[in-house]
């Protein structure tokens, strides 16, 4: 009996305790800086190196560069960049391996969906998705990318 | 002829506050569970999230009634209403102040206890008819339970009819009269303990919620129902909790009785409701603490410990008021 | 004439609310007794082990983060240092002691998640809110550390990923306090309930010979008295540098494990404190080469992860994706004594006998 007393009164005590439970989705959540979000891509900043592409673990990526408009450049630039997010585990190494910080994640989780092809995401979406973007990105930096512009949190 | 119309008219209005009852007390039961829980409970629906269970009974009665292929149809279809009614009856019975009771029956205690024990039938019914193997034991368990505990719970309350001297509920009150000390807890406190321990599990909730142990059998003997015939379910065993808790609240709170003479001035009606409340909010705050029993632990509290207890509060309360007298 | 009686046979999964996921069991139950009992598996087979071998060693780390998804970061360190070991790499102390903080955080956060289902199925509701309120502080602090919430994939081949942001290892310093004090609460409301202990004492026993015969590891193992662990037994990381004891039990039930996981949360905490003290400054990650390419060679090695022993064997052919790769998962192990524990227990004792073995069905299942 002494057992279940004692019990009873941590539950009564509880119940007097401040309640834990969020407003989501009244009140967003707030993530810390570094969450693996979806991804923010900026088609600028693209090399079309396929390093994202070759690092993904789930095959989720897949891009296709054009030559570059301008006839005095010889560098492609992207064409297409699609992210499947069916599939993609948000694992943060396309972000990771990015020499120019092209590709980088945001603190945006919400994905859901009421049609699979709504997951399959196209580069104008991703560069509309320019919130909450993450300030710590590539580990991978090109040198001309590190003295570059500082692509900062927009947060 | 008006006798007919006005008993309707008094089941109407007890139908309409026992269903109120109904649909808060499991608000509020939501609400306790949550609080206890570190949640906020219901919330959304209405102010305070008043209206949820309003709004749950609405999707239920929207719901597809389902009767599985391979179910008894007939039986299937008519156990809620074998579980649902008696739990009504009951209510007839209860007095919930002086003036406020609609039935005065000479055996009232007696007719209580009788007429809920139908209800079993219903879940037994509801567990067999369903043909459907964790419905089936749900049933089982749930006969074994409640017929268990059946016989401590009618052996807790001979003690308090010894020392009223009868079985009419009304009286049963009277003779509590004149201040806290006069309620039958004090001198039946043991009574008051397996009265309160067996009504829980003849309630089928928590910690003998074994028939409808979910993490076990899913749902137990109501897991093929689906809408309004589980609501009815539902609505039984809140019933079940309006009558067992304003059972204790009559049998060893004193019933509409103040705590003092001196608070005689506060209408009965309140502080019956006030026990009342207590009594619920205890079912509920076990709910929050307390795991379920085994089924032979379960069995073997019921026999080896309340029904000793049960027995032995007769004998003593026999000897007791054969030498005061 | 005597009642005709039959035998059920009844299928408790794949959706059953204790299974604790995809896991099923066929029972044959007479009344409410089991006669037979043979467990399914493999309705969450991901084949990690196959599709490991299509993958560079990088790429498989987030995968393990799936097998055993309540403690990902265990699953993180058997396959780094399985391949560390095999190409022989040097872990800077930093990023050691930052894998060892974050291990014993998870191994809190996986017994709680355990504590809190495994009260569910005994049929008590508030525990499981308590033990998850607790474990979103260390999710909370996960999440600051490697961004996510669930799957970390925090470690690397030769470090971590990220260093441990500004104030982090404050808060973790001034979370081991704010857990003492839970678990206080928790030992209020559970270990002394007399319902609890009816529930679990004296169900699902066995000894240490047989634990031992059937492979058993972790808690499974210690609640018969071996006080077998791999972070003193065969120390790897930094274990061997602080002092804490490997909690056993005797009796062999439910209880023992029960006590032996509820020990192990404050050895974890006591761990904790000694290594939040001594963390050194300097560099996260070895130096590793920008392609891992491990040497030809076969390895093993194993940690003890919240279920128990998890073990890595690599087969290299000296390409950047390993030619075989084989996990020793606890759960899948640990599980194969149920049906001996549960032939002849209740219906009832199922529930408990399956909850306190400590499955997570995503490593069952691999």
């Amino acid at each position: 009996m002494k057992g279940i007393a004692k019990g009873l009164g941590v539950t009564m005590k509880h119940m007097f305790a401040p309640k834990v439970t969020s407003a989501y989705p009244d009140v967003p959540i707030d993530m810390p800086d570094r969450f693996r979000g979806v991804q923010y891509f900026e088609p600028d900043l693209c090399i079309v190196c396929n390093q994202c592409v070759r690092i993904c673990p789930t095959d989720c990526i897949t891009l296709t560069g054009k030559p570059n408009p301008d006839p005095l450049k010889k560098n492609k630039v992207i064409d297409t960049f699609n992210v499947n997010f069916e599939i993609c585990i948000l694992c943060d190494l396309c972000t990771e391996v990015c020499p120019t910080e092209a590709i980088v994640m945001t603190n945006n989780f919400e994905l859901a969906a009421y049609s699979r092809d709504e997951l399959y995401k196209d580069k104008e979406w991703l560069y509309a998705n320019n919130t909450h973007i993450r300030s710590e990105n590539s580990t991978n930096l090109s040198p001309a990318a590190k003295g570059g512009k500082d692509n900062g949190s927009e947060r | 002829m008006s006798m007919f119309v006005s008993a309707m008219t008094t089941a109407a209005v007890m139908m309409g506050i026992t269903l109120g009852f109904v649909t808060y007390a499991i608000y509020a039961e939501r609400k306790v569970l949550g609080w206890m829980q570190l949640r906020i409970g219901p919330n959304r629906v209405g102010p305070w999230g008043l209206l949820q269970t309003v709004a749950d009974v609405l999707k239920l009665l929207l719901k597809e009634d389902i009767v599985p292929h391979k179910a008894d149809r007939t039986m299937f279809l008519l156990a809620p209403i074998v579980a649902f009614v008696p739990s009504f009856t009951v209510i007839a019975a209860l007095p919930f102040s002086e003036h406020l009771l609609l039935a005065d029956i000479t055996i009232g205690l007696l007719y209580v206890l009788a007429v809920s024990s139908i209800s079993t039938l219903g879940i037994v019914l509801g567990g067999w008819a369903s043909n459907n193997k964790y419905a089936l034991l749900g049933g089982m368990r749930a006969a074994a339970q409640m017929i268990s505990y059946e016989v401590p719970l009618l052996l807790s309350v001979v003690p308090v009819v010894m020392l009223a001297g009868s079985l009419r509920l009304g009286d049963i009150v009277q003779e509590q009269a004149g201040g806290f000390w006069h309620w039958y807890i004090v001198p039946q406190f043991f009574a008051f303990g397996v009265f309160l321990i067996a009504s829980v599990a003849e309630l089928n909730r928590t910690p003998f919620d074994l028939p409808e142990a979910e993490s076990e059998l899913v749902a137990g003997y109501h897991v093929e129902y689906s809408g309004f015939r589980f609501a009815f379910f539902m609505l039984a065993e809140y019933m079940y909790v309006f009558a067992m808790a304003a059972m204790t609240t009559v049998l060893f709170l004193g019933g509409w009785h103040a705590p003092h003479p001196a608070l005689d001035v506060v209408p009965g009606v309140v502080w019956f409701v006030l026990k009342f409340v207590g009594v619920v909010f205890f079912l509920f705050w076990i709910r929050a603490t307390l795991p379920r029993l085994r089924v032979d632990q379960l069995m073997g509290f019921a026999w080896t410990v309340l029904l000793p207890i049960a027995l032995l509060d007769i004998v003593v309360t026999a000897i007791v008021q054969s030498i005061i007298r | 004439m005597a009642i005709r009686t039959e035998q059920l046979l009844l299928n408790v999964g794949p959706q059953h609310p204790s299974t604790h996921g995809v896991f099923r069991i066929v029972v044959t139950i007479d009344g409410e007794t089991i006669v037979n009992a043979t467990p399914v598996m493999g309705y969450l087979h991901r084949g990690t082990e196959k599709l490991a071998e299509q993958l560079t060693y990088t790429q498989i780390i987030p995968y393990t983060d799936r097998m055993d998804y309540v403690s990902a970061m265990t699953n993180n360190y058997v396959l780094c240092h399985t391949v560390e070991k095999l190409m022989q790499l040097e872990v800077p102390e930093r990023a050691e002691f930052l894998r060892l903080i974050v291990m014993e955080l998870q191994r809190i956060a996986s017994h709680l998640v355990w504590w809190g289902t495994y009260l569910l199925d005994i049929g008590a509701m508030s525990p499981f809110l308590y033990a998850f309120r607790d474990r979103e502080r260390i999710i909370h602090l996960f999440n600051e550390l490697c961004g996510a919430r669930l799957t970390y994939f925090y470690m690397r081949i030769g470090g971590v990923k990220w260093d441990a942001p500004e104030g982090w290892l404050d808060r973790v310093r001034a979370f081991v306090p704010t857990m003492r004090a839970q678990m206080a609460q928790y030992d209020a409301l559970v270990s002394g309930n007399e319902i609890f202990l009816a529930r679990m004492k004296g169900i699902g026993t066995y000894d240490a010979q047989t634990a031992i015969a059937y492979g058993l590891s972790g808690a499974n193992l210690r609640c018969t008295g071996v006080p077998y662990d791999v972070r003193t037994h065969h120390p790897y990381s930094l274990y061997d540098r602080f002092s804490f004891r490997v909690p056993i039990a005797h009796s062999g039930d439910c209880y023992a494990r029960y006590c032996v996981r509820i020990a192990e949360i404050h050895e974890s905490l006591n761990i904790l404190e000694q290594a939040l003290d001594v963390v050194p400054d300097g560099p996260i990650m070895g130096k590793v080469p920008r392609v891992v390419r491990p040497p030809e060679g076969e390895v093993t090695a194993s940690i003890e992860s919240p279920r128990g022993e998890i073990g890595c064997t690599i087969v290299s052919k000296g390409k950047d994706r390993p030619y075989r790769l084989k996990f020793r998962r606890p759960s899948f192990v640990n599980l194969q004594i149920l049906p001996k524990l549960l032939i002849g227990e209740s219906m009832t004792n199922l529930v408990t006998i399956l909850g306190a073995i400590d499955i997570v069905v995503g490593e069952v299942d691999g």
